[in-house]
């Protein structure tokens, strides 16, 4: 295999090649490879269990790679980390936060851990505070905070350092459904505004569709397909016809939304057409689903 | 070296100790004068051991004894915020050097430490055992108190589960604080006790306090071990933090 001469002005921000993680006999991820530009929105789809949290913490310096290199800015990141540290932020699956701390204090603490100082902490925290929302909460010990203001400071806790690059492991599981969507264009505004890049993992397919300009498909830690959503679901025909029988549904595939409906006067039984979702891509290339009974 | 890391542990821990102080404080206190009314008073009243009255004897042991308990103490709270808050995440993906992390963590144990051995010879002020503050009882208690947080630190990350914790506790700490020399002289023990007792660094601490707190002339073997127990804990919280996945 023989690499493309690097290209200074377009050094990805981070490339990963055959990266791989073993648990003793457990194969967490395997040979993953992939690279990610500035200002890039990219999601790593795929069920639990697939791979996708034990990447993420790789990526972060969290666990520690069995096989392959990780490289930010075109340096190791096992030989450079903390060079690399400042670059990234970070949004566990879990919500971090020093419960018994006010928001103001959580914030503190990472703009003191980030070597941010005087008067430029005191203006990052406030405005971090005013993005979230949480201006009026400012002063009040996490604990008392609900799960989508908690979430949305990890958010804005990531980002104080301005990293070049965000990392969200699984950001919206357990919120409700307009809690979720607050969150999401907060993400989207963080990616714009900003030009942050942003690597999100998710198991939920309208997550990874909404948001992301390129998706990594992830299965038992290795990667199944990657590309644009549009392009992927391209792949497998844009337009669905599912018939209903018995109690199994079965799908079949067209070009044009002229061929599905085709079919659909063809059908016997209960028949609706849909646009193609991320959902079929995964199905047909393995077999399974990645939302559990979706 | 801008320390980053040192200060970042050390805003989160006082800052939490502000908040939990005034709880925490005084009921860090109990114990240790109940052991001085008890022993000091009821079991030892009149008695005299080394050549000193029990109580003079008995003060320096409870303020290695509690010391040790909040400097090594730290190490629980260590683990919760490790396991089942994950705060520690925040301090492992800061650019920041293990090596700082390990620092502010015993810098805060100590701390706790020396607090609760100033209010105890504030106490035993009131139990009429005078203690002249001398440079050298203060180097011996930063000693102790560093040792017994570096432990802490290296603990708390080196076991898995809160289950793991609590065994060393109960089998190591609390016999070590028992018969290591706080109540009674090391050497009353039975001699293969002694021996494996004195294997342990609070004997040592004790001496160093006890002898510094009485105004006798200390042994520099004590303060010789009490280092090399002081750096190789410290190498074993460092070496913990550099190899945890959390």
């Amino acid at each position: 295999m023989s690499a493309a001469p690097p290209d200074v002005a377009v050094t990805p921000l981070l490339v990963v090649e055959g990266l791989g993680k073993s648990y003793g006999s457990v194969l967490a991820v395997r040979d993953l490879s992939f690279s990610l530009r500035a200002g890039e929105f990219v999601g790593l789809l795929g069920p639990n269990g697939a791979g996708k949290t034990t990447t993420i913490r790789m990526l972060t310096g969290l666990a520690r790679p069995s096989a392959g290199a990780i490289r930010y800015d075109g340096r190791d990141f096992a030989r450079a980390p903390r060079m690399a540290k400042r670059n990234i932020g970070v949004v566990h699956q879990v919500t971090n936060l020093d419960r018994d701390l006010t928001a103001r204090e959580n914030l503190t603490l990472h703009a003191i851990l980030h070597g941010i100082g005087g008067r430029e902490r005191a203006a990052r925290v406030a405005e971090a505070l005013r993005f979230a929302g949480l201006e009026d909460e400012s002063d009040r010990a996490v604990r008392t905070f609900s799960g989508g203001m908690g979430r949305r400071l990890v958010v804005v806790r990531a980002l104080l350092h301005r990293p070049k690059l965000l990392f969200l492991d699984e950001p919206t599981v357990g919120l409700d459904p307009q809690i979720r969507r607050d969150l999401w264009q907060l993400l989207l505004r963080v990616n714009q505004a900003s030009g942050t890049a942003i690597l999100l993992t998710t198991h939920y397919i309208e997550e990874a569709e909404r948001l992301c300009g390129r998706v990594l498909i992830l299965d038992r830690g290795g990667l199944v397909a990657e590309g644009a959503p549009e392009t992927l679901k391209r792949t497998v025909g844009r337009f669905v016809v599912e018939t209903v029988r018995d109690d199994r549904i079965e799908n079949s595939f067209h070009e044009t939304r002229g061929d599905a409906v085709a079919r659909l006067g063809s059908c016997t039984a209960t028949c609706k057409v849909r646009e193609a979702t991320l959902e079929d891509v995964f199905l047909k290339l393995t077999g399974r689903r990645i939302e559990r009974g979706a | 070296m801008a320390l980053d890391g040192v200060r970042g542990v050390l805003y989160r821990q006082l800052t939490l100790y502000a908040r939990r102080a005034r709880k925490q404080v005084p009921a860090s206190l109990v114990s240790p004068l109940l052991f001085l009314v008890a022993f000091g008073w009821g079991l030892g009243g009149g008695a005299s051991v080394e050549g000193v009255s029990y109580l003079a004897y008995l003060v320096p042991g409870l303020v290695a004894m509690s010391s040790l308990m909040q400097s090594y103490g730290i190490a629980q709270e260590l683990n919760i915020s490790r396991f089942y808050f994950r705060v520690f995440d925040e301090f492992l993906i800061a650019p920041v050097a293990p090596f700082e992390i390990v620092l502010g963590e015993v810098l805060h144990g100590m701390f706790r430490g020396l607090v609760s051995a100033a209010l105890i010879l504030l106490a035993a002020l009131a139990f009429g055992v005078p203690s002249a503050p001398s440079p050298l009882l203060a180097a011996a208690l930063l000693l102790h108190t560093f040792v017994f947080a570096a432990l802490g630190v290296a603990m708390a990350m080196l076991v898995q589960d809160h289950a793991g914790q609590a065994a060393l506790t109960n089998f190591v700490i609390t016999p070590m604080v028992f018969l290591g020399g706080t109540f009674f002289p090391v050497e009353r023990l039975p001699a293969p006790l002694a021996l494996a007792v004195s294997a342990l660094p609070l004997p040592h601490a004790v001496r160093l306090i006890r002898d510094t707190f009485l105004g006798r002339p200390a042994d520099p073997v004590h303060l010789l071990v009490l280092a090399v127990f002081a750096a190789g804990f410290f190498a074993l919280a460092l070496h913990a933090v550099r190899r945890v996945e959390a």
